[in-house]
């Protein structure tokens, strides 16, 4: 069967229940405890599991051994042959006037009666003349001759004694004696006891006199009852069962043996059934109760203990969540108050409960608890709502730390924290300011210690103390230095980083780990910067790219109906058609296709060149040879428009890092673009020369038609001089001279002046 | 009657190239792709293709593969393309000449004439250095009588071109300088040379090779000299 799933609430307040009746139980078991008279005294009395055990038995035992012994001596006083005789001789005076008289029990009692003596139920003395009445001067005080009670005398009547005492006294003696006899008698004999004893003298003759309450039981069976002492006139030694031995029984037995002999004995036995009720039974029962008692209050105790360990437990682990799965921590509102003011609110709950339970508590507790219980009440009362508030806030606390919010939720924590932020968010001179005002602030205290101490240090323990702060102010400046010198260094990355984007490396990143407070943020807003133009730049290289792409697709596609037109308009003109206007037509035709050929050709490498897109094969070339070949290549070219090549080249060879074919092709289309607007009959000017480790060729020829524009505008795409605009050519040449020429590493420059056309390429010269 | 396969998915320009190529004696058959082409090729004795790469289907380039795994004719890529490693790919796959549209027609004409010529007549020669004569591919020099062919045509030159191409022949593969070239023909050292020898090399070239402008015999190695490339 699955466990039933609580609710965790009611799980909880169930729990709570149970930590409350535990903590009842706890309490309850801690008043039976209290309460019990034999609080104080540890656990160790417990041991003693029966009451003949304890010390009180052994004084009763005591008491009991004193009385039995003075009914020893009160039986021969009073009795005959086993009967109270009224009749027996108690005392013999002779009063002043020679006159000597013999009382018998009877006459010493009928005397005190007449004085108004009684003995109550529990044979005690009590009555008598109001003391005024008494008439002691008057009285005549007869001499003692002797009683017959006295120990000393009770054997034999001795010589006249020297006592006097009125006859009130003697019979009051008397009264007392006859008293302790009856409650002996009364005790022992007349009722049940479980103690029961025999006392044995044997005289010389062998005449035993026997003391005992327990005639018909032999010997062996006294031993057996459940305690019992036996202690004969031929041993020194005990025989007993007793924990404790009574103290006054060897010296009692003792002084009753009248015969001077070792023959004697003693035995006491004590029914531990206690079948009869008597002073024993009453102290047994009792003490029975009060350990039974006691053990229960311990096992509450205990139990409360461990049940309101075992609570307290459970409840901690559950504390502080709200669902079984002890995840997302929730917190009350109590919670959220910030540690410090939790423990001064606790503090203060505590001290108005301690200050409400003296008070009101003790008024309360008159009310309802006697004198003897009022102290523990109030006490109770006042450490259980210390408790309940100790549980409050300590779970309170439990919650708050298992939702992480114990520190970083205290006042300080957060004071701390907004310092923090304070300092690092604020502006660069506030910053260094109170920067500066801590370390000023910091030296100065430093520096007055040292001082203070060193004017005090006779007042010291260890006269050289006055050197420790000296220790922190160097330790601190060490700080102080590296701190500086890490902003330094932070500085110095970050500078480096701009060096290095401003060189173009916008994918540098400044690694910002170990960085502080507003280098980081610095440090961080110059990657997101460098990020934006890694991305600006790659978002254009794409774009170029794609449109580079484009072009040549487009030009792919232009191409093959291109093919056609041509193809098509050249066999037209091998059909040999003899009408003009026709043969014009298609001489238009065969020109502009031709020309949209040139177009579609000039336009990729426009777009490749431009976009950077081409692979070059950069190899050590002589400029010089190159212009030569070119040169050749063009000179009959010129000779067919009339232009005069006029070149001024060097003999020796200069060599520069280049792509051959590609710097052919810029010059090609220098050479084209003076070919094609270049005035008929005038000189065209080519020369190579080099300064500053740079190489430069220029050509240089004389417009045909104005030039309305400058040199710049000349290389940008399809632009060309106006009246150009007719003539063939795509108008891309030295847009793509110059892309071509700029990436190989060189410059490229045109120079329009009036009517004079100047282009200019520049490399650098590489050195032998 | 040499058979020509022509192919591209643009029936304009096959017919126009069949009318080149009729008007010149030649017999075409026309393929529009790459299958149509293989097909054909394999029920009809064909001695040059002309083919284009952008066909649907099996595009040129697979087409050239192809056919080379069990055939030696050559084979003309025409194409839109005209990118360098566009030329570099068809060449490196098998092609034996790569021409970019728009084409010239009469280039067209020349080179599949050149083609078969070397395919049928020359190709299969023997490479003989003897009697001071030097091939270099369909280019010949016979030393002993001063006459010079291409693809079996006389060429004719003039005295110093013909020393000059003799030289860059003979020395195949070899970059001269227009200095080096100078001193070797004219026996003269070269002071501030001029364009006389670019001049001259520009007049061989137009001798020799079929579209002057992309040689295929004498190169230039722009900055640097000229040179026979080796076949």
């Amino acid at each position: 069967m699955k466990k039933t799933a609580w609710p965790m609430a009611l799980k909880k307040h169930f729990l709570l229940v149970l930590h409350g009746l535990f903590l009842c139980l706890f309490l309850s078991g801690l008043s039976f405890i209290y309460f019990n008279e034999n609080y104080g005294r540890g656990v160790s009395w417990l041991n003693e599991e029966s009451y003949a055990d304890t010390l009180p038995f052994t004084e009763q035992l005591e008491s009991d051994v004193e009385m039995i012994f003075k009914y020893v001596k009160y039986k021969d006083l009073f009795e005959t042959d086993g009967k109270l005789d009224y009749n027996k001789d108690m005392v013999c005076v002779t009063f002043t006037s020679g006159k000597t008289m013999i009382y018998t029990l009877n006459d010493m009692i009928r005397a005190a009666k007449s004085w108004g003596y009684y003995l109550t139920d529990t044979f005690q003395v009590a009555g008598g003349p109001p003391v005024h009445e008494r008439d002691t001067k008057n009285a005549a005080i007869p001499l003692i001759e002797w009683k017959t009670y006295d120990p000393d005398a009770a054997q034999n009547y001795s010589e006249p004694g020297d006592a006097y005492a009125t006859r009130e006294e003697l019979a009051l003696e008397v009264l007392t004696i006859l008293g302790e006899y009856f409650q002996i008698q009364y005790n022992y004999m007349d009722r049940p006891s479980n103690l029961y004893f025999r006392v044995s003298y044997m005289d010389n003759d062998g005449t035993e006199r026997l003391y005992t309450n327990a005639e018909q039981y032999p010997l062996e069976d006294l031993k057996n009852l459940g305690r019992y002492l036996y202690l004969s006139g031929d041993s020194i030694q005990i025989d007993t069962n007793l924990t404790y031995i009574p103290k006054n029984i060897t010296s009692e037995l003792e002084n009753y043996n009248l015969y001077g002999n070792t023959d004697y004995y003693i035995i006491l036995g004590l029914d531990t059934r206690y079948p009869n009720t008597d002073p024993y039974s009453l102290a047994h029962n009792a003490y029975t109760k009060v350990r039974v008692n006691y053990i229960t209050g311990l096992i509450l105790f205990a139990i409360g203990c461990m049940g309101l360990l075992a609570t307290l437990i459970h409840l901690a682990c559950l504390s502080g969540y709200r669902t079984r799965e002890r995840k997302e921590p929730y917190l009350s509102y109590f919670d959220r108050i910030p540690l410090e003011c939790g423990c001064v609110l606790f503090l203060g709950c505590l001290w108005c409960w301690s200050f409400l339970s003296a008070s009101l508590g003790t008024a309360a507790a008159r009310l309802l608890v006697d004198q003897n219980h009022r102290d523990f009440f109030v006490t109770v009362v006042c450490r259980v709502g210390i408790y309940g508030f100790c549980l409050a806030e300590g779970f309170s606390l439990l919650r708050q730390y298992k939702a992480g919010i114990l520190i970083r939720g205290s006042l300080t924590c957060r004071f701390f924290e907004w310092a923090r932020t304070a300092v690092s968010k604020a502006s660069f001179p506030s910053r260094i300011t109170v920067c500066f005002l801590g370390y000023l602030t910091g030296t100065s205290v430093l520096l007055y210690t040292i001082y203070y101490l060193y004017r005090n240090r006779q007042l010291l323990v260890v006269p050289y103390l006055f050197l420790a702060p000296g220790a922190v102010l160097i330790l601190f400046q060490v700080w102080t230095f590296l701190l500086l010198y890490r902003n330094s260094g932070e500085t110095e990355k970050i500078s480096f980083a701009i060096y290095k984007m401003s060189e173009g490396d916008t994918s540098y990143k400044i690694d910002t780990t170990g960085f502080s407070g507003k280098y980081t943020d610095l440090a961080e807003t110059l990657n997101n910067i460098g990020d934006g133009l890694e991305t600006a730049l790659q978002e254009k290289v794409k774009s170029e790219r794609l449109k580079a792409d484009l072009i040549t697709n487009v030009s792919h596609d232009i191409k093959t109906p291109l093919t056609s037109i041509i193809n098509y308009v050249d066999l037209l003109k091998r059909e040999q058609i003899q009408d003009e206007k026709i043969q014009r037509y298609l001489e238009v035709l065969d020109q502009k296709s031709q020309r949209l050929k040139t177009l579609t050709e000039d336009l990729v490498e426009a777009s490749k060149a431009s976009s950077g897109n081409l692979k070059l094969e950069i190899a050590n070339i002589d400029i010089v040879e190159l212009i030569h070949q070119t040169n050749g290549e063009f000179e009959e070219k010129f000779a067919l428009r009339h232009l005069d090549l006029v070149a001024g080249l060097p003999s020796e060879s200069i060599q520069i890092a280049a792509d051959g074919r590609r710097l052919w092709r810029v010059l090609e289309n220098l050479y084209n673009n003076a070919f094609k607007y270049a005035m008929e009959h005038s000189r065209v000017y080519v020369d190579v020369s080099s300064r500053n480790d740079y190489v430069y060729f220029t050509i240089k020829n004389v417009s045909a038609n104005p030039l309305n524009i400058n040199g710049d505008e000349l290389t940008e795409r399809f632009v060309r001089g106006d009246v150009a605009r007719t003539t063939e050519g795509s108008g891309l040449g030295l847009s793509i001279a110059k892309s071509l020429t700029l990436l190989q590493g060189g410059q490229f420059e045109i120079y329009i002046d009036g009517d004079l056309f100047k282009a200019q390429v520049g490399f650098p010269v590489l050195k032998e | 009657m040499q058979t020509i396969l022509v192919c591209d998915d643009d029936k304009q320009i096959v017919e126009a190239i069949d009318i080149y190529l009729t008007g010149e004696g030649f017999q075409v058959i026309k393929a529009y792709d790459g299958y149509e082409a293989l097909e054909l090729l394999e029920y009809n004795q064909v001695d040059l293709m002309i083919v284009d790469v952008m066909m649907p289907g099996l595009d040129g380039i697979r087409t050239t593969l192809k056919v080379r795994e069990n055939s030696s004719i050559p084979i003309i890529i025409l194409s839109a393309k005209s990118e360098d490693n566009d030329k570099i790919l068809g060449l490196n796959i098998g092609a034996d000449d790569y021409i970019s549209k728009p084409f010239n027609p009469l280039e067209l004409v020349a080179r599949v004439k050149s083609h078969i010529r070397r395919y049928t007549q020359l190709g299969n020669l023997n490479q003989q250095n003897v009697d001071n004569v030097y091939k270099c591919g369909g280019l010949m020099i016979h030393d002993d009588n001063k006459e010079v062919f291409m693809d079996g045509d006389p060429i004719k030159l003039t005295p110093i071109e013909y020393n000059i191409l003799l030289l860059l022949v003979k020395n195949a593969g070899k970059v001269f300088s227009i200095d080096e070239i100078y001193e070797q023909i004219w026996n003269e050292e070269a002071i501030g040379a001029d364009n006389t020898v670019a001049v001259h090399i520009r007049h061989i070239r137009e001798k020799i090779e079929i579209n002057p402008r992309e040689p295929r015999y004498l190169k230039v190695v722009w900055g640097v000299g000229y040179k026979i490339e080796k076949q």
